[in-house]
């Protein structure tokens, strides 16, 4: 290949116009006029998968109800270490960001998880959002949980706009990213 | 087995294969280092050096972008999260550090990137993988027949379009006749990168849409390839030393 181009110049320009014509055809050929997906889905970039869950109490939050704010949608269990580690950080953070419109929803994996835990832990750890409890795995199955804690990091139009698996997330973390959704 | 892969290699787990795609490419970047006038010991250094000037570069850059968050939390400066790292950032710093290193060792820069070459080829597979594992840098919905069911659609397989283009790109340097004239293996490899790269972001549904709906990575593909053509042609006019 390199023994035909290198002796042959002429023929190399042609290839290139050849090929940045084609290119920039491609290009306007690929035009694309459908715009955003709204297909709901647990990556950055789609609509957060909606929910309807309650609290320990029984007060129930629906996540598309929530439009307007910026919400962090943890998934987390009692018994998960990493998840345990983060939550200072979260609740440091919730105090700092709920006044500007900011929500966390800390969803406990109930179904896999026990139950009579979570209150308890949540007293523990002096939390102050609303931690809800997934009892059938309906939602974990809806954000195609594959590792705890996953936190979701949804902006004000519901839009996911960054994932972040495993933990434990560092309270900077959460800042950059709280900032980034708030704005 | 898509599912089977995807699951075994779930985030965080996916950098691991880029970790392997690393580790592979150095082992061949370094057997044919010495083809190109680098010495084993002048490689391993640079890659050393790049890959310190890597990780602290990623930081740094993260921080300076956030600093008000590090001034209430400067801990976290040394955390080893990884999610508190600028990409673009530790690129440049590894670039800068293997400009330092190859001016005082008396490295030739373009043998220097044609060394390079297979490493980096073969980390073009493993973000390929590693993309596939995570389920990102995602295809827009089809209904042919080889769509693969992600986030909730029959998808593009971007990813493994991906996989077979980078590949196909390492087969073809990999055992390609030995040119004397240096940069033109990695200008060959970047040219083929960048122009599978403009081919299947038209696929793609994750892409940055600029001016009534046109693709701004691939207006950037071929605003590179342009630089590439004309880099090559000012290569193939030195003369063979």
């Amino acid at each position: 290949m390199y023994t035909r181009i290198i002796m042959q110049k002429n023929q190399r320009i042609i290839l290139y116009i050849l090929i940045l014509i084609t290119g920039a055809s491609w290009i306007v050929l690929s035009i694309d006029n459908t715009g955003a997906s709204n297909i709901a889905a647990p990556q950055a970039g789609f609509p957060a998968p909606d929910f309807t869950l309650k609290t320990p109490e029984g007060k129930i939050y629906i996540l598309s109800e929530l439009k307007g704010q910026a919400v962090l949608v943890n998934l987390w269990a009692t018994w998960c270490p990493p998840c345990r580690a983060e939550m200072p950080a979260i609740e440091k953070v919730y105090q700092d960001y709920k006044d500007d419109g900011f929500i966390v929803l800390a969803i406990d994996m109930t179904y896999q998880d026990d139950p009579f835990a979570v209150v308890p832990f949540a007293e523990q750890y002096g939390l102050t959002f609303p931690i809800l409890l997934d009892e059938t795995g309906e939602t974990a199955a809806a954000y195609q949980l594959r590792s705890l804690p996953s936190s979701y990091f949804i902006n004000r139009a519901g839009i996911i706009q960054e994932v972040v698996i495993g933990g434990p997330m560092s309270e900077t973390l959460l800042r950059t990213r709280i900032e980034q959704i708030l704005q | 087995m898509l599912t089977l892969f995807r699951n075994i290699f779930a985030p965080p787990r996916h950098m691991i294969l880029l970790v392997l795609a690393m580790w592979l490419g150095l082992l061949l970047s370094e057997k044919r280092a010495e083809r190109h006038g680098i010495g084993k010991d002048n490689f391993n250094n640079l890659i050393f050096y790049c890959f310190l000037a890597f990780i602290l570069g990623g930081r740094v850059s993260f921080i300076l972008q956030n600093i008000l968050a590090f001034i209430k939390n400067p801990l976290d400066i040394i955390s080893i999260n990884p999610d508190l790292f600028d990409l673009f950032g530790a690129i440049v710093a590894a670039g800068i550090a293997g400009l330092i290193y190859g001016q005082r060792r008396g490295l030739l820069f373009w043998s220097t990137l044609d060394a390079l070459t297979p490493f980096f080829a073969v980390i073009t597979i493993g973000l390929g993988f590693s993309h596939l594992a995570a389920g990102t840098a995602f295809g827009k919905e089809t209904d042919l027949p080889w769509g693969i069911n992600l986030w909730n659609a029959s998808r593009h397989p971007t990813q493994i379009y991906e996989i077979i283009a980078s590949f196909l790109t390492f087969i073809l340097l990999w055992f390609k006749k030995y040119n004397p004239r240096s940069g033109i293996l990695f200008l060959t490899f970047t040219a083929l990168i960048t122009g599978f790269q403009l081919f299947i972001q038209a696929f793609r549904a994750d892409g940055v849409l600029i001016l009534n709906g046109i693709r701004q990575t691939q207006i950037i593909a071929w605003v590179i390839l342009i630089f590439i053509f004309i880099l090559l042609e000012i290569r193939l006019k030195e003369k063979v030393t």
